[in-house]
C-alpha cells in the first residue's frame, strides 16, 4: 500500500561548497540545436544540476523549448513537459497541487519532488506574468519559476520584449536612416517587482551562469526553503545580441561589473547583494557601460548621447534607489 | 535547361544575410534576363542558431509553369548548384534531430557543382568532402569564409563574387552583364562589388570529380518510426543517466544518440593536458556538456557534442592549455584523452603541429568590437581579400545620423 | 440548496436528492474522490465551482481547490495536474472558455483526460449570459468529446461516465460536459445518487501508464516537431477518437449493470420516433419545450418525434443515419450560428447534413435557429418548424434556407 505520510517537505539541498563539490552528473545533457555558446543552455544544465534527479521540469514555449527539442527529440535526463508561452506559473502549481492531491490522499509514495518551471523573458515577464504573481501567492505548494532572460523574445528570430535593454537592435526595432532608435522603454524590473508584490513567497533571486557555483546555489536554496520561489538569470545571447560565442562567459560577468545586472537575493524578506554587486555596493567603482554595451552588435548604433543615456540610467539604479539595484523607489527627487 | 535550381549550405546566423543576398541575386540577375524566379529559406532551419547548417534556396525558370513545378516544397530534391559558403560544411550537414549526416553534395545532380569559398586545395577538400555515386564538379573560390552575425555585416564582397562565379558556372541562366547588373541594382551593391563579380568571374577554378574520389565514409542516417510505433501523447524516452568512465572514476554522460554536433563546428578545442590545473571551469561552463571527465580528473571535449564555441578556451585560466583550432585540419573525431594517454609524446607533437601549423588560419566567428569587420578584410586582403571603402553599415553609427 | 428526501421506491443503493446541475456534477466529482480542481468565476458554470468549495469546506472531498486569476491558468493547472497522475475537473462559460483556447487546443494531442463542465453561455459581444451552444462547439475539430446534457440526473451519471471514458487508457483524449446555463445549472430537480460503493465498482482509478510524468518514469513530453512527425501525431489522435466509440458503448453498458439504469442508447435520446413522419433535432434542455410540443401535436394527430443528440463528439453517425432515414422529414434546431456556411445553417443542421449525404435514404432537411441568447424555445417556434417540415415531406425536397424562429422582425 502506498505511503501515506505526507509532509510537504521539500529536498534539503546543502550549498555545494565550491567548484569541486558540484555533482558530476548530467541531468541535461548534449545534443540539443541551440547556439553556440548559449549561455540559457548552460542555465539549464546547472539548474539541474544542482537540482538533482527527483526533479520535474516544466519548460515554456521558447529556445530552451524548441531549440532543446529540434526535433522531437530530448536532451533531458529528468522528466520533462512542455508548457504554453504564459503558462511556467501555472505549470508549476498544477504539476505541485497534482502531486501534492495523490501524495496526501495516499495515491502515490510520497517524497519530496522538485517541481521547476522555467520561461523566458517574453513568456515570464510579460505574457505569463500574470500566471507566475499567482503562483507566488500559494504557498502550500513547492516550485521554483526559473526565468532565463536573453532579453528578447529569441526563439522568433530576436524581437524586443518588454526586458529588452533601451535601444537593442531587433526585428522589431531595427535601426533605420529615420528612426535609429525604435525601441526607446526601459527593462522591467521584473526580480524586485515579484519579491516586493508577493510578501509570502520566501525567496526571489537573481542569478548569472558565469558564476556558476553560486547560481547553482540560489537554485537549491529556492528548492529546500518551501512553498514558491523565483529566479531571474540574465543570459547573454550570441545570436541576439551579436557577438563571438566565445564571449558568453566574458558578457556575463560584465552585466555585473558595470552594474548592468544587479546580483542580489530576497530571503523571507531579507535582501542580500552578493558576489561582484556587493562589492560595488561597498564602493567598488562600477566598470563603464560602453565596455559592456560596444561588445555587441545589437548596440553597435549607439551614438556617445545613447551611451551616456544607458549610463545614467545605470548611475540611478546604484546611486539613487533606496534599496541599490533591487527597486526603484527614491528618497527624494532632485528640485523636490 | 528550363529551369536552374541552387542551395546555398551555410553556418546558421553567421551567414544568413550573405545566403538571403546571394538566393536573391540569383532571382534579380535572372530577371534581368527575362527569367521567372524565386528565393527562399528553408523551413525547418527556423530559427537559426548560431554554427548549425542551414541551406536556402533559389530556383529560376523559363516560365511560370516551370517554376511552379518547383514550388511549395520545403526543399528540392536535387540542384544545379550547391554553393557552400564556409569550407567546414565539406565533412556535412547535420541540421536537427534525425536528419543524419548527409553528405554536402547530396543534393548536387550529376554533372552538377560544388561551388565553395575555400582555402584549401582540392585534395584537401575531398578527404572531408564525402563520395558521390555519380560525377560532379568542384568549383572554388579562393576566399576564408565570410562570417558576420545578426546585426552587424562584414562587407567582404563575398555575395558579389559567390554570383561572378555562378555566372560563369551557368551562363545560360546567368550572365555576367546581368549579374554586374542586378549587384549594381541592389541596396547593398556599388561598382566595387561588381569589379569583384567580374574578378570572380575570372579567376574561377573548376574541376571534374570522379565517383572514386572523396571520403569514402558511409555517413549515418535514422529511419523515422511509423505512426503506430510512436508512443502516444506527444512522448518520448528522456536520455538515461551517464556512468563513470572505467574504474567507477570519471563520468562519461549519455548523449541525444539522434543529434550530433560534428557538423556545426568550425573550430575544435585541442588540449595540453600537461597543462591543466584541473580547475574544472571549462567542463562546468560548457553550454554543451561535451567534457566527458577522465579518471584521473581531466577533462576530454567530446567531439560528437562539441558545437566549438570557444568558451572553454574563454574561461580556462591556464596558458595556452586550451587553443581553438579549425575543423578542417582535424580528421577525425577521435578522443585526445585517449591519444594523450597511449602516447604522450606522439599527442605533444600532433598537438602542436595542429595549434601552430600553416594550415591553422585563426578563425573567429562573429562580432567583437567595432570597427572589427573593417580590420579583418584588410588583412585578408593578402589571402583572396578585398579593398573596402570607408565605414562599415550598421557598425559606424556616424553613417546612421 | 440540496435537499435530502426519504423516498419510497427509489433505486437501490441510490438516494434521492433535489438539486441543480452543478449540485449534481459536485455530488460526482466527491463520488469520483476528484483530486485537483481550478475555479474561475463566471457565470453560469461557476455554480458547480461553488459547489465543488462546499462539499470540500464540509469534509466530504478532498481535493486541491485552486482559484486561478484568468481562464487560461485555470485550465493550464489542471492540465498539468493530470500529467501526473491526478484526477483533474474544470469548466467554464462563454468567453472565460475563449480564454482557455490555447489550453484547450493542446489538451487532445498530449492526451489528457480532464473533465470539464460548460456551462454554455451566449459568447460576448455582447455579453449575455443565457444559452447558447458556439462555446463548447468551438473545439469539435479539436479532439475533444463533446456531450449534452438534459438534466441533473444526466448531468450527474455523464460525469461519472466521462472520467471511466477519457481515462480510458485507449481514449485519454479530454471531454466537455454541456450544460445549459440557467435552465440546468440554476433549477434543481430530483436525482438519484449512486453510492460511493457502487461508483468505486464503476470507475477504476486513473493511472496514466507510460505517460505519467514522475522521475520514476523519465520521458520528454511535447518535443517540438516539423513537418516530419505532426501527421503521424494526428493520425494517433484520430485513431483515439475512433476507439472512443467502442469505449463508450462499453462504459454505458457497464454503468447500467453497476447502477441498474441508464439508457440503452448513449449516443442520443429517442421520443416518439417509432412511427414518426418528422424528426425533429435539438441538443441540451432544448429537449423540453420540444418534447411538450410534440405532445401536443401528438394529440392532434401528428407524428413527430424527437431525436437529442448526447454525444456530439464522436459522432455517432451510423446510427444517426438508421435513426432519421425512416422520417419524412427533418428539422435540426440549432441554438447555435455558422455564419457563412453552407446555407448559413446553425452547426448541427450542417454535421447532420453532411452525415446525411451518403445514405440510401435522405429525406429533406429543414434547418432553423433558435433560442440564441437565452431566449425561450416557445412551443409556437416548435409547432411552426414542425409545420415547415410537414410542407417539405409533402412536396418531397428540402428548402435549402436557414429560418431564424422567434426573432423579432
Amino acid at each position: 500500500m502506498a505511503d501515506t505520510t505526507f509532509t510537504n517537505a521539500t529536498q534539503i539541498l546543502e550549498p555545494f561548497k565550491g567548484v569541486k563539490k558540484v555533482t558530476i552528473e548530467e541531468y541535461f545533457t548534449s545534443g540539443h540545436r541551440t547556439c553556440q555558446g548559449c549561455e540559457s543552455a548552460l542555465v539549464m544544465k546547472l539548474m539541474v544540476k544542482a537540482a538533482g534527479p527527483r526533479t520535474i521540469v516544466l519548460g515554456s514555449t521558447g529556445c530552451m523549448y524548441v531549440a532543446n527539442t529540434t526535433y522531437y527529440t530530448t536532451p533531458w535526463v529528468v522528466p520533462w513537459m512542455h508548457t504554453q508561452l504564459g503558462s511556467s506559473g501555472s505549470a508549476a502549481l498544477g504539476t505541485a497541487a497534482g502531486l501534492k492531491a495523490l501524495m496526501k490522499k495516499g495515491k502515490m509514495k510520497s517524497e519530496p519532488i522538485n517541481v521547476i518551471a522555467f520561461c523566458g523573458d517574453g513568456g515570464g515577464a510579460d505574457m505569463g506574468l500574470g500566471a507566475i504573481s499567482a503562483t507566488l501567492t500559494h504557498k502550500e505548494y513547492n516550485s521554483l519559476i526559473l526565468l532565463y532572460d536573453n532579453e528578447s523574445y529569441a526563439n522568433t528570430d530576436i524581437q524586443l520584449s518588454g526586458s529588452t535593454p533601451y535601444g537593442a537592435n531587433t526585428t522589431f526595432s531595427p535601426p533605420g536612416s529615420v528612426k535609429r532608435i525604435i525601441h526607446t522603454r526601459w527593462k522591467k524590473n521584473t526580480a524586485g517587482m515579484l519579491a516586493a508584490g508577493h510578501p509570502e513567497c520566501r525567496y526571489v533571486a537573481t542569478v548569472d551562469a558565469s558564476y556558476a557555483v553560486e547560481m547553482m546555489n540560489k537554485v537549491r536554496k529556492a528548492l529546500t526553503i518551501g512553498g514558491p520561489t523565483f529566479i531571474h538569470s540574465l543570459d547573454p545571447c550570441p545570436k541576439g545580441w551579436d557577438y563571438d560565442p566565445m564571449l558568453s562567459h566574458e558578457l556575463g560577468e560584465l552585466a555585473v561589473e558595470t552594474g548592468v545586472f544587479p546580483l542580489y537575493e530576497v530571503e523571507d524578506g531579507v535582501v542580500r547583494h552578493y558576489g561582484k554587486t556587493k562589492a560595488i555596493v561597498e564602493g567598488r567603482p562600477r566598470k563603464p557601460v560602453r565596455e559592456y554595451l560596444l561588445k555587441q552588435g545589437r548596440f553597435a548604433h549607439f551614438t556617445e548621447e545613447d551611451l551616456d543615456y544607458f549610463q545614467s540610467k545605470v548611475d540611478e539604479m546604484w546611486d539613487k534607489w533606496e534599496i541599490p539595484g533591487v527597486i526603484p523607489f527614491w528618497k527624494e527627487r532632485p528640485g523636490n | 535547361m528550363a529551369h536552374f535550381t541552387c542551395e546555398v549550405v551555410y553556418r546558421g546566423i553567421f551567414q544568413k544575410n550573405l545566403a538571403a543576398r546571394i538566393c536573391r541575386g540569383i532571382v534579380l540577375s535572372a530577371r534581368k534576363a527575362g527569367r521567372w524566379g524565386i528565393a527562399f529559406g528553408r523551413y525547418g532551419d527556423s530559427p537559426q542558431r548560431n554554427g548549425i547548417p542551414a541551406k536556402d534556396f533559389a530556383i529560376v525558370a523559363d516560365t511560370q509553369e516551370e517554376l511552379e513545378q518547383n514550388m511549395a516544397r520545403y526543399e528540392p530534391k536535387e540542384v544545379d548548384v550547391t554553393i557552400c559558403v564556409d569550407d567546414t560544411l565539406s565533412k556535412g550537414v547535420e541540421s536537427w534531430a534525425w536528419y543524419g549526416l548527409q553528405p554536402i553534395n547530396r543534393l548536387t545532380i550529376s554533372g552538377g557543382t560544388l561551388l565553395m569559398t575555400s582555402l584549401q586545395s582540392p585534395a584537401q577538400l575531398l578527404k572531408d568532402i564525402h563520395k558521390k555515386d555519380v560525377p560532379y564538379n568542384l568549383a572554388l573560390i579562393r576566399a576564408k569564409a565570410s562570417f558576420s552575425g545578426l546585426w552587424v555585416y562584414k562587407e567582404d564582397h563575398t555575395e558579389a563574387r559567390i554570383l561572378g562565379a555562378l555566372a560563369r558556372i551557368q551562363p545560360e541562366f546567368l550572365s555576367l552583364d546581368a549579374v554586374c547588373q542586378a549587384i549594381k541594382e541592389a541596396e547593398w551593391g556599388s561598382d566595387l562589388k561588381v569589379a569583384s563579380a567580374r574578378k570572380a568571374h575570372e579567376r574561377l577554378e573548376t574541376q571534374p570529380i570522379k565517383i572514386t574520389e572523396g571520403n569514402a565514409e558511409i555517413p549515418y542516417s535514422f529511419e523515422m518510426p511509423k505512426w503506430w510505433e510512436m508512443r502516444e501523447g506527444v512522448t518520448i524516452p528522456a536520455i538515461p543517466i551517464g556512468k563513470p568512465m572505467e574504474g567507477g572514476k570519471g563520468y562519461v554522460p549519455e548523449r541525444n544518440p539522434y543529434f550530433k554536433k560534428f557538423t556545426t563546428r568550425t573550430m575544435r578545442p585541442v588540449i595540453d593536458f600537461d597543462k591543466c590545473v584541473k580547475c574544472t571551469l571549462c567542463w562546468i561552463q560548457c553550454p554543451d556538456s561535451c567534457f566527458d571527465v577522465t579518471p584521473d580528473g581531466l577533462y576530454d571535449a567530446n567531439m560528437e557534442a562539441c558545437c566549438g564555441c570557444g568558451v572553454c578556451e574563454a574561461v580556462c585560466p591556464a596558458k595556452d592549455c586550451v587553443t581553438m583550432v579549425r575543423e578542417d585540419a582535424f580528421e577525425d573525431n577521435a578522443s585526445q584523452w585517449e591519444m594523450w594517454r597511449t602516447d604522450k609524446a606522439t599527442y605533444k607533437t600532433w598537438m602542436t603541429d595542429k595549434i601552430h601549423s600553416k594550415e591553422h588560419i585563426t578563425r573567429s566567428h562573429g562580432f567583437r568590437f567595432r570597427g572589427q569587420y573593417e580590420e579583418e578584410i584588410k588583412k585578408e586582403l593578402e589571402s583572396g581579400g578585398i579593398e573596402i571603402t570607408a565605414g562599415i553599415p550598421g557598425e559606424n553609427a556616424e553613417s546612421k545620423k | 440548496m440540496a435537499v435530502e428526501t426519504k423516498p419510497a421506491g427509489a433505486v437501490a443503493n441510490h438516494k434521492e436528492m433535489l438539486i441543480s446541475g452543478s449540485e449534481a456534477c459536485a455530488e460526482a466529482l466527491t463520488l469520483a474522490d476528484l483530486d485537483v480542481v481550478t475555479a474561475y468565476p463566471i457565470r453560469p458554470y461557476d455554480t458547480v465551482m461553488q459547489a465543488i468549495a462546499k462539499k470540500i469546506a464540509n469534509g466530504h472531498l478532498e481535493a486541491e481547490y485552486i482559484v486561478a486569476e484568468g481562464e487560461h491558468s485555470q485550465f493550464e493547472i489542471v492540465k498539468h495536474a493530470s500529467t501526473v497522475g491526478a484526477r483533474v475537473f474544470c469548466g467554464s462559460s462563454g468567453v472565460g472558455w475563449m480564454y482557455a483556447m490555447e489550453c484547450l487546443t493542446v489538451t487532445p494531442p498530449l492526451r489528457v483526460p480532464m473533465v470539464c463542465m460548460v456551462g454554455n453561455r451566449a459568447l460576448d459581444d455582447p455579453g449575455a449570459f443565457g444559452v447558447e451552444h458556439n462555446d463548447a462547439l468551438v473545439v469539435r475539430d479539436l479532439g475533444w468529446m463533446l456531450i449534452w446534457v438534459d438534466t441533473a440526473q444526466e448531468m450527474l451519471d455523464t460525469t461519472l461516465l466521462a472520467y471511466r471514458i477519457a481515462e480510458d487508457r485507449r481514449v485519454f483524449l479530454p471531454c466537455a460536459i454541456s450544460a445549459d446555463g440557467a435552465f440546468l445549472t440554476h433549477s434543481q430537480s430530483i436525482c438519484q445518487v449512486p453510492s460511493r460503493a457502487l461508483v468505486d465498482r464503476f470507475l477504476p482509478r486513473y493511472d496514466r501508464g507510460d505517460l505519467q510524468l514522475h522521475p520514476d518514469n523519465p520521458i520528454t513530453v511535447a518535443p517540438q516537431a516539423n513537418e516530419d512527425w505532426v501527421i503521424e501525431i494526428r493520425r494517433q489522435n484520430d485513431e483515439a477518437m475512433k476507439r472512443a466509440s467502442s469505449v463508450i458503448e462499453e462504459a454505458y453498458a457497464d454503468f447500467r449493470k453497476v447502477m441498474g439504469r441508464g439508457p440503452e442508447n448513449p449516443w442520443f435520446e429517442e421520443y416518439m420516433t417509432d412511427d414518426a413522419e418528422i424528426i425533429l433535432i435539438g441538443m441540451g434542455t432544448i429537449s423540453l419545450p420540444m418534447k411538450v410540443g410534440i405532445r401536443n401535436m401528438r394529440a392532434q394527430g401528428k407524428k413527430v418525434g424527437l431525436v437529442r443528440p448526447r454525444w456530439f463528439r464522436p459522432f455517432p453517425t451510423e446510427r444517426m443515419v438508421k435513426a432519421l432515414s425512416k422520417a419524412s422529414a427533418i428539422g435540426v434546431i440549432d441554438r447555435d450560428y455558422s455564419f457563412g456556411s453552407p446555407f448559413n445553417s446553425g452547426v448541427v443542421a450542417n454535421e447532420i447534413r453532411a452525415a446525411m449525404y451518403n445514405a440510401d435514404k435522405r429525406p429533406p432537411l429543414l434547418s432553423f435557429i433558435c433560442g440564441l441568447g437565452g431566449r425561450e424555445v416557445t412551443l409556437e417556434d416548435v409547432a411552426k418548424a414542425a409545420d415547415m417540415c410537414f410542407a417539405a415531406a409533402k412536396a418531397g425536397k428540402s428548402d435549402p434556407k436557414t429560418h431564424w424562429l422567434g426573432v423579432r422582425e
